[in-house]
């Protein structure tokens, strides 16, 4: 009996060992490979120079520019729609309005780029611009923002809920001042998601942004947006190790942007956990 | 009303934690009026309902101005219910329903006139774990009083706030300290200091020393004598002893099961707290407080 114990004790950590390698290792492998590959062209002229003369700058504020409009629209209406389905919705609404979020959230990123395309850049006759691929982004991540917010508030104890309420407190008012801070870390993980998959996106930015080589505008209609993931993709297609190099080095930004987004989450919630911490609900 | 609370009644209380009789904490206290005179609720009739499923039955008690209530019996047999009907902090809870009347201030709490959350400003509630915002101290006394847009000096109203619920000298020094790291009891003592500063006429408290050690139980429940001179306290308690230490009056609350396995909650007996530990009318009562049953 003894010795069965501990062969099971062993095999298991060992599944347990060979797990952490099979996510570590990819992990590891893709980083070391893409700066390796980004060495030739890492230099202060990535930040200096547009993509015209072998630099990122226009893309790398590019996708900075996007992933400000994708927090401004797709946190708006995201965390709104979050509220609304853990506070308020009833019956049928919330039926539906969960359902059209389930959807959303499988649908495959690159026909919601060509739907985008056919309706705001062909229809609407904003062309590839800022603001449709805003829209096309803001669709993509919003059923996570919303699914976030929205467990993240159920997960705030009913306890809470009462204490604001025995108080002669407004719904409002325990919303705002009890609820979402309390729910914070998860909104804003949720957030942190929504953007690292806007960073790392590139079909339903091929329908609306289009390609640029100059720096990015504030317009938001009929200018053509630089990306990061842009030049990944067409540089790599381009002949010459230069090319390749710049597109390796495009590909180290984004996950540069992917890890200062992770610890920004990180930093966001360990601050709202520090009144929360020992909460002993 | 009661003794002296410095008599007796409190400095017997620690023995008491542990005393064999039911009686012991009754004081030898002045003789209370049997029936209520000055009634700050009036509840006739009462029937609550979860869904289909009736939860109290026929409920009818009077709660006098600034007495300390207690709201005894077994478990299941719907006193928090009861006690949370009294704010209608049952309106929170998806298809319930009250029938019957609950009349506070000779205003009927149930009519459609009345604003419910205004109407929960009046009277407090203190629940059963201790429940402060993950917020600092002095922002889970000042939270209700900002809403509410309250004119007044809010670092005076938290100090009298604290300072009432005893809460201010061990507090005083770490005001933006975190409300989570007091004690349990200092927890409660907080959620009391919260409920005061809305400036309520009625405080309820459900069980709210269940979740404490018996140092801090005698904490609250001195603080409760305290503050009968200005506030009108209902508690509902597992605690034979502490209703009989603290309370004026008692109301004795028991379960019937139908054939159905059906559970419905009704008031037993209700009268002043010596003469329902001692003399009730009753044999369920007699039963229940002297350990036969429950």
């Amino acid at each position: 009996m003894q010795r069965r114990r501990q062969l099971t004790d062993r095999l298991f950590w060992a599944a347990c060992g060979l797990a952490f390698l099979l996510i570590a290792a990819p992990a590891i492998s893709v980083l070391v490979s893409v700066f390796h590959q980004a060495l030739p062209a890492l230099g202060w002229q990535l930040f200096t120079h547009t993509t015209h003369t072998n630099g990122l700058e226009n893309a790398i504020l590019g996708t900075l520019l996007l992933l400000l409009g994708v927090l401004i629209v797709a946190g708006t209406v995201g965390v709104a729609a979050g509220i609304y389905l853990a506070e308020f919705a009833t019956g049928r609404t919330e039926k539906m309005l969960r359902f059209f979020s389930e959807v959303l959230a499988g649908m495959p990123s690159i026909v919601i780029g060509y739907i985008a395309y056919l309706t705001l850049v062909v229809q609407f006759r904003w062309h590839y611009s800022l603001l449709a691929a805003i829209i096309a982004l803001s669709v993509l991540v919003i059923p996570y923002i919303v699914k976030t917010t929205e467990v993240s508030l159920r997960q705030v104890p009913t306890s809470l809920r009462e204490g604001g309420a025995g108080l002669g407190m407004p719904r409002s008012s325990i919303l705002g001042r009890i609820l979402l801070p309390t729910a914070l870390p998860g909104i804003a993980s949720g957030l942190i998601v929504a953007l690292a998959i806007s960073t790392g996106e590139l079909a339903p930015l091929l329908f609306t942004a289009g390609s640029s080589d100059n720096l990015p505008t504030l317009q938001l209609f009929n200018h053509q947006v630089p990306y990061l993931t842009n030049v990944v993709y067409t540089d790599l297609a381009l002949p010459g190790a230069r090319a390749h190099a710049t597109s390796a080095a495009a590909g180290l930004f984004s996950l540069v942007i992917l890890v200062l987004l992770i610890a920004a989450g990180r930093l966001v919630a360990r601050r709202a956990r520090r009144n929360t911490a020992r909460m002993s609900l | 009303m009661m003794a002296d609370p410095s008599s007796a009644v409190v400095s017997s209380r620690v023995a008491q934690e542990n005393a064999p009789s039911t009686f012991a904490g009754v004081s030898a206290s002045t003789a209370l009026a049997a029936e209520v005179d000055d009634a700050i609720f009036e509840i006739h009739a009462l029937d609550f309902y979860y869904g289909a499923h009736r939860a109290l039955r026929d409920v009818s008690l009077k709660i006098g101005r600034k007495e300390i209530t207690a709201l005894i019996g077994p478990s299941g047999c719907g006193k928090t219910t009861f006690l949370r009907c009294l704010n209608r902090m049952n309106d929170l809870i998806p298809d319930t329903r009250v029938d019957g009347r609950v009349v506070f201030e000779g205003e009927s709490l149930y009519a459609p006139s009345v604003h419910a959350i205004e109407m929960r400003r009046r009277i407090g509630m203190v629940f059963q774990k201790p429940n402060p915002f993950p917020k600092s101290i002095y922002d889970n006394v000042a939270i209700a009083p900002r809403v509410n847009g309250v004119k007044v000096n809010l670092d005076d109203l938290v100090e009298e706030s604290l300072t009432r619920a005893a809460l201010w000298d061990e507090v005083k020094g770490k005001l933006k300290a975190s409300a989570f790291s007091l004690s349990g009891g200092q927890q409660q003592r907080l959620c009391i200091a919260r409920a005061i500063a809305v400036k309520p006429d009625v405080i309820l408290m459900d069980e709210p020393c269940s979740a404490l050690d018996p140092l801090a139980t005698i904490r609250i429940e001195e603080l409760m004598m305290e503050l009968k001179s200005d506030y009108t306290i209902v508690i509902v308690t597992h605690n034979m002893q502490q209703a009989a230490r603290v309370s004026d009056r008692t109301a004795f609350f028991t379960v019937e099961e139908a054939d159905a396995g059906t559970r419905t909650g009704l008031l037993v007996e209700s009268g002043p707290t010596k003469q329902i530990f001692t003399s009730p009318t009753d044999p369920r009562t007699d039963d229940y407080i002297t350990g036969r049953f429950g």
